[in-house]
């Protein structure tokens, strides 16, 4: 009767079909919306505030589209960490609590198929969110400046995405490494925290302690290395990577830690921007591959 | 080949034995009943079939598919409705056979399912706000698609009404007749005897008896049940009505004393008793399959203990 040994692993048409039907059911979310209205808002204000008064940004008083980019990465980069809690925390967790990973799982598709279809159907929808808001928020200020720079754009949609994708792939492998919500919130929410909200803190914290309870005026090019391995600090340094120009314009270098410091001051390695690019990716893979060790062997 | 063949199967959660090796084989083309109270292992046996759960010990093969290895195979040819599922509540009856029916490979009409079931009219509308007994039409209707050769249906007339519970029936013996192999579980006698070709009866994760429907019932014709109306009742009594010759067990149920009875006229063995208690009233009951199954649940829990 069995002919041929079945495919257990992946199949892109089942993957899609799984994307498909989650990004008609995710999209929907109310929080999400409301999230998006608030970062179409906060997009707004920070866009007229930089075109109209640029000198107090940057060294320059002429904005810039470039100039324009690095204040949207600003907001993005909170955004998408908790636009991404919102649409993925519940993504696996919160169907093995309910139970409807029980329809799902007697139709034909394997664990891997139902895992990636979700992380793409997500990231599908947390992208249509940002869509929306960057559609908003961007053509507002290219209406103000009358300019843009279309390979810019391009590249600082390019490490966007990555970063949806990257913390997509970091709630939803959290989300398939539990069957509770609650447990689910609390890695969420958990990650959130330590990476986003105390990481760049605790180095400087103890730079603190090292130095003799004063900041240094210097700092140890370890801090700056630290802080770009968080995904915000390393999608924050991939922007600087790719818009090196925008990034000289406005005065910005590799600083997770929130302060300005001339990247030509320190040492090579540990500031180049690239190693943003480095960290978003691995970013990507590690939580994807430990969502999926666990759910293809839990018991559902 | 069997339709269903478990072999020497076990899943421990931790300390609990939920299934305690495990051994039944469901032919082609018979509609099984899997019978057991809460709690029996019913939903942990079906789970380890669809590979919802890995098994401790033991394997289950499915139309020839290895449960574990090959169930992608085995999902292909299934058509499930699980225990304690939840519908997409965002998402639209319609929508919800969209996506089966392209995981399938099938090429069914939506709305032709959602009617053979009998809510084509909600087909639009998002499932959360179906009824439990809508939910449970919409999921049968899934379980249908791409005409499988195997349903597997678990407690299937769950939030049904009796009229819906009849058109469970009715689809039952319809896909059966069609060639379709149908695997029920169920804690309601009734929907059993009605359809079932052939019972297994499960309780405590272990097989307690499998057999066809008039099997089992002809093993408990020589044990019809009798209920006694008695002058007076105390265990004394019963301990003494115990004793009877051809009385094979006595309990006191709900004021009255049932008894059951072997291999002796009856009317020897209510003389008898009798002459311990005086006879008020008494009423003969044949068996039913409800009878066995608390007999086998109920009286083997109390005689392990």
């Amino acid at each position: 009767m069995s002919t041929a040994n079945p495919p257990s692993g992946p199949s892109t048409k089942r993957i899609l079909a799984v994307a498909k039907k989650d990004f008609k059911d995710a999209v929907q979310s109310r929080a999400l919306w409301s999230l998006v209205s608030i970062f179409v808002l906060l997009l707004l204000a920070t866009t007229y505030a930089y075109v109209e008064l640029p000198e107090m940004f940057g060294p320059t008083d002429q904005a810039t589209f470039g100039g324009l980019l690095f204040f949207t990465v600003g907001i993005t980069g909170l955004f998408i960490p908790l636009a991404a809690i919102i649409v993925c925390f519940k993504s696996l967790a919160g169907e093995r609590e309910l139970g409807s990973i029980k329809i799902l799982l007697s139709l034909p598709v394997t664990r891997s198929d139902i895992l990636f279809g979700k992380l793409l159907g997500r990231a599908a929808v947390l992208t249509t969110g940002l869509a929306v808001g960057l559609v908003l928020g961007l053509g507002f200020g290219a209406v103000l400046l009358g300019s843009l720079d279309a390979l810019g754009l391009l590249l600082f949609l390019f490490a966007t995405i990555f970063f949806v994708a990257v913390y997509v792939s970091i709630i939803v492998g959290l989300s398939a490494a539990t069957g509770s919500t609650t447990r689910a919130t609390t890695f969420a929410v958990g990650f959130f925290v330590v990476f986003e909200l105390i990481w760049d803190v605790v180095p400087l914290g103890v730079v603190y302690l090292l130095n003799g309870l004063s900041m240094p005026t210097e700092f140890p090019d370890w801090v700056f290395l630290i802080a770009q391995l968080s995904p915000s600090g390393a999608y924050f340094t991939s922007v600087i990577a790719l818009l090196p120009d925008a990034a000289a314009d406005l005065g910005v270098a590799v600083s997770g830690t929130g302060m300005n410091v001339d990247p030509v001051d320190a040492e090579p390695f540990y500031v180049t921007p690239e190693v943003g690019l480095v960290a978003l990716f691995l970013w990507l893979i590690v939580p994807m591959l430990v969502g999926y060790r666990v759910f293809t062997t839990a018991d559902m | 080949m069997p339709a269903i063949e478990i072999d020497g199967l076990s899943k421990h959660f931790g300390e609990v034995v939920a299934v305690n090796d495990l051994n039944l084989t469901v032919e082609e083309g018979e509609i099984f009943g899997f019978l057991g109270p809460n709690g029996a292992g019913k939903s942990t046996t079906i789970d380890i079939i669809l590979d919802f759960i890995r098994p401790t010990a033991g394997s289950v093969k499915v139309l020839g598919y290895d449960a574990q290895d090959e169930s992608l195979d085995v999902r292909r040819r299934t058509g499930v409705l699980p225990d304690a599922y939840h519908v997409y509540d965002r998402l639209t009856g319609r929508q919800h056979l969209e996506f089966a029916i392209e995981l399938k490979e099938s090429d069914e009409e939506p709305i032709a399912m959602l009617e053979r079931v009998g809510i084509a009219d909600a087909a639009d509308r998002n499932a959360g706000g179906y009824s439990k007994g809508m939910k449970q039409r919409l999921v049968m209707a899934i379980a249908l698609v791409g005409d499988p050769d195997l349903l597997i249906l678990d407690e299937p007339s769950t939030g049904l009404d009796p009229n819906g519970a009849k058109e469970m029936r009715d689809i039952i013996l319809e896909e059966n007749e069609r060639g379709t192999t149908v695997f029920f579980s169920s804690h309601v006698m009734e929907q059993v005897e009605a359809v079932c070709d052939r019972v297994a009866i499960i309780n405590r994760g272990q097989l307690v008896a499998v057999d066809s429907v008039a099997g089992l019932r002809s093993a408990t014709d020589s044990r019809e049940t009798i209920y006694l109306q008695v002058e007076q009742l105390s265990d004394e009594i019963l301990s003494q009505i115990e004793g009877v010759a051809g009385v094979e067990h006595a309990t006191i149920d709900d004021g009255r004393i049932r008894i059951g009875i072997g291999d002796r006229p009856k009317f020897r063995v209510l003389e008898e008793i009798d002459r311990i208690v005086t006879i008020e009233d008494f009423s003969v009951v044949t068996s039913s399959l409800s009878d066995l199954f608390i007999q086998y649940t109920n009286e083997e829990q109390e005689v392990r203990a």
